[in-house]
């Protein structure tokens, strides 16, 4: 882990500062590398949790079934200090979900990448400088 | 938090006004960095009661690694060039991660060849809004000057051990995931600069006491600085006491649980009764905390060893977020069946 | 009568006529007669509540008033006839099985209740609810999971908790479950999400502070009783120190998808003036994965063998 991988990025003259990867995740344990999912479904709910968001989608099939499959996502918490908000993503939306499926088959899976129909990235940029809220301080309820 | 320790560029960010880390000898247990020449003498306000005050959010944002990589073997510091290489990287890699783009374009292997470590998932998740700090250190560890952990011979080979089986297993129960991934903790150790949204910390100060809130797991340390003696409870966060030193902020942590056979995503920051942790927080200028640790721990590290880490305060009215991990874990059970059906393909297939 | 034991007497009348109101006033500033007790200032001239605080009482086991029970799961108690060979059955409903070992430990104990009125006004869909709920409390109710208590439960659940005052914000540290919520002293803007602790503003009014909580998840209860919320509920708090040892801390409770209008809680906290007292850890996550996930993995770490 130390020293081949360094050795060999730096054989590709690639200066890459050190990457947190997704710690915390035994992804492996939990999807199929062997098993990928790319689908298309209306957003049923979501769950805006730690340290993974969950979006539950309706997939429909081509044989007119709805199929519902859980979602799984990243932290939100960096998203809500850039501005937005459980409102952000309502329901009904439709996006495209490309990742892998559960190891043990069900209707689940990591949304490696998540876009609208038009190949946009959800969540694309921040909502003003990467202050926290910003233009909401101030506002009383 | 597992680090993968890469090629890593640091700098003298004088521009952002960060102060630099020159490394003076390192005597064991001692805080290694003292400000450059650059670095004024800066005086952090007082509290009203006339603490220093460090208070608000602060976030590690740079990118050096625990450990010194061995492509900077026997190198401290990283040279000027190097340095600004690295922030205009950096500079790059932000406005591409705000533009949509993955892979190598903003500082993450590409799909195709990594499909699932470091990409998980798009990079929207975590970026935080501004561009990364470069810092001239090539490893936050000053002491041992090898800027690598001490291990003893068998937590070199537990280390060996839990990167060699994260995410291949066995995990046949709730014990086999690492404590991170149980909602439990990921220790005190790392807790200043670590954390799976990018390590958010809140301090708060009242009399007598100082309190960090770090974002991930909710972990709390409420650390009194009145004066008082350690009171002898075991915790999974010790027992620290605190005071202050000048403008610096001194605390002294033992009485840890011994939680040395459960899975940690990082060795170094497993609690065991023997753990003494020595942290020394001194505010260096409005935007920068530098955070001293000293580990020792007998039955992990042949000798203590000393890291200092750059902080940064984040801007004013910047919150953290309520932390609640356990309460929807689907990972664990979702993990778990994982195995079930991995070990039931297994027995069909006999 | 000579005037120090007019004046003694006079001290202790006002005493009586304070305690004796406790339940049914809650302190103000503007009370008449007797002053007011005030709270020594904090450096920037708040009153100081900083310390660490208990409810005592057994508003978390249920927060109406009860009679002891033999246990927080019950099953019905067997009819009177149609037993053969029992010349007589119990009268009260038996401890569920589950829960059947803990003896008394495991039983409820009686309490006045904490409630305004002691009625909860819940719409009839809801009273229907929380009659379901307190039969399914083994299986329904979050402090059993370690899941954060909410509030106010974490308020009278039965460790101390502290409260640290600075002056932006003010923080309260729960031990169960390591709950904390910040109490935003300043202009703060809209929580991005639900949450189990919800989001929490204050201002002081005299020597009372004023809390209001909003955006929460339905997921909490009240008590070990099955009252429960949405998530549109709103909670404003007050707490107001009657002595150097006493805060009164007052609840009112609104949620309009359950109840059928506002309604209150109050009840005294306790300072805990032990020396160099501190909040302790109750990491209880630990404590109840055997619970939880025993059961999901090949093995299960009780027994070592495998699942079925």
């Amino acid at each position: 882990m130390r020293t081949k991988l360094t050795v060999w990025l730096a054989g590709l003259g690639i200066v890459i500062a050190c990457v947190p990867v997704w710690a915390h995740h035994a992804f492996a344990a939990e999807f199929d590398a062997k098993k990928p999912i790319k689908l298309r479904g209306t957003i049923a709910k979501m769950e805006w949790i730690n340290p993974h968001t969950w979006i539950h989608i309706d997939v429909k099939k081509p044989n007119g079934k709805v199929e519902r499959w859980m979602i799984e996502g990243g932290p939100p918490n960096a998203l809500y200090r850039r501005g937005f908000t459980k409102d952000s993503l309502p329901l009904g939306i439709e996006i495209v979900v490309e990742g892998f499926q559960a190891k043990d088959g069900s209707m689940r899976g990591n949304g490696r990448d998540l876009t609208f129909p038009d190949g946009r990235k959800l969540f694309l940029g921040s909502s003003g400088t990467g202050a926290p809220l910003d233009g909401r301080e101030g506002k009383e309820r | 938090m597992r680090y993968r320790s890469v090629a890593v560029g640091l700098t003298l960010a004088a521009a952002s006004g960060i102060a630099a880390f020159a490394l003076t000898s390192a005597a064991a247990g001692n805080s290694a960095a003292a400000p450059a020449s650059e670095a004024k003498n800066w005086t952090p306000a007082r509290t009203a009661w006339g603490d220093p005050d460090f208070q608000g959010v602060w976030r590690y944002e740079a990118a050096i690694a625990l450990e010194r990589p061995s492509r900077f073997a026997g190198r401290e510091l990283l040279t000027d060039e190097e340095v600004a290489r690295s922030e205009q990287q950096e500079k790059e890699q932000e406005s591409k991660r705000l533009a949509g783009e993955e892979g190598e374009a903003v500082g993450r292997r590409s799909v195709a060849e990594s499909p699932i470590r470091g990409n998980e998932y798009n990079s929207f998740w975590q970026d935080h809004g501004r561009p990364r700090k470069v810092y001239r250190q090539t490893s936050l560890i000053t002491d041992p000057r090898d800027g690598q952990i001490p291990y003893t011979p068998d937590a070199q080979k537990a280390d060996a051990r839990t990167a060699a089986r994260y995410g291949v297993g066995p995990y046949e129960s709730y014990l086999d995931p690492d404590t991170g991934e149980r909602c439990l903790t990921d220790g005190v150790t790392g807790m200043m600069w670590q954390g799976p949204n990018g390590g958010h910390n809140r301090i708060v100060q009242s009399p007598g006491y100082v309190t960090i809130l770090h974002e991930e797991y909710r972990d709390r340390r409420i650390i009194p600085v009145d004066g008082r003696p350690h009171n002898g409870i075991r915790q999974w966060f010790g027992d620290a006491v605190g005071r202050w030193d000048g403008d610096t902020l001194v605390v002294d942590t033992t009485n840890f649980v011994d939680r040395t056979n459960y899975e940690w995503a990082s060795i170094w920051t497993r609690p065991s009764e023997t753990l003494h942790l020595v942290e020394r927080f001194r505010r260096t200028d409005a935007d920068t905390l530098e955070y001293t640790i000293t580990v020792e721990d007998p039955q992990t590290f042949v000798k203590p060893w000393t890291a200092v880490i750059p902080i940064s305060r984040l801007p004013d009215g910047t919150q953290i977020f309520e932390y609640a991990c356990h309460e929807g874990n689907y990972a664990m059970p979702n993990l778990l069946s994982g195995a079930r059906a991995e070990a039931g393909k297994k027995a069909a297939s006999r | 009568m000579p005037t120090p034991l007019r004046r003694a007497l006079i001290v202790i009348a006002a005493a009586v006529a304070v305690g004796g109101a406790v339940w049914t006033q809650v302190p103000s500033t503007s009370r008449g007669g007797d002053d007011p007790y005030k709270a020594p200032r904090t450096a920037d001239g708040k009153p100081d509540f900083s310390g660490v605080w208990q409810a005592l009482n057994t508003a978390n086991y249920d927060i109406q008033a009860h009679a002891a029970r033999p246990a927080l799961a019950l099953i019905p108690a067997p009819p009177r006839t149609g037993i053969a060979g029992l010349g007589r059955a119990t009268p009260i409903d038996l401890p569920a099985p589950a829960v059947r070992p803990l003896g008394a430990v495991g039983a409820v104990p009686a309490g006045e209740g904490v409630v305004e009125g002691n009625e909860i006004p819940y719409q009839p869909w809801a009273a229907a609810q929380k009659k379901e709920n307190l039969e399914h409390w083994l299986e329904r109710d979050p402090e059993i999971k370690c899941f954060m208590p909410g509030v106010p439960r974490a308020t009278y659940m039965p460790y101390p908790f502290q409260i640290l005052q600075s002056s932006d914000v003010i923080l309260m540290a729960y031990e169960f479950a390591g709950a904390t919520r910040t109490i935003h002293m300043n202009s703060v803007g809209n929580s991005p999400s639900q949450s189990w602790m919800g989001w929490s503003r204050g201002h002081w009014e005299g020597e009372t502070l004023v809390v209001d909580v909003t955006d929460f998840n339905d997921s909490t209860w009240f008590d070990r009783a099955g009252n429960f919320h949405s998530d549109a509920l709103h909670i404003v708090e007050r707490y107001t120190a009657v002595s150097p040892y006493h805060l009164m801390y007052e609840v009112t409770v609104e949620d309009p998808k359950v109840f059928t209008r506002p309604w209150k809680m109050q009840m005294p906290l306790y300072r805990r003036f032990e020396k160099d007292k501190r909040i302790l850890e109750y990491k209880c996550v630990e404590f109840v994965e055997e619970a939880l996930y025993g059961h999901l993995g090949v093995i299960d770490p009780a027994t070592g063998r495998a699942n079925k």
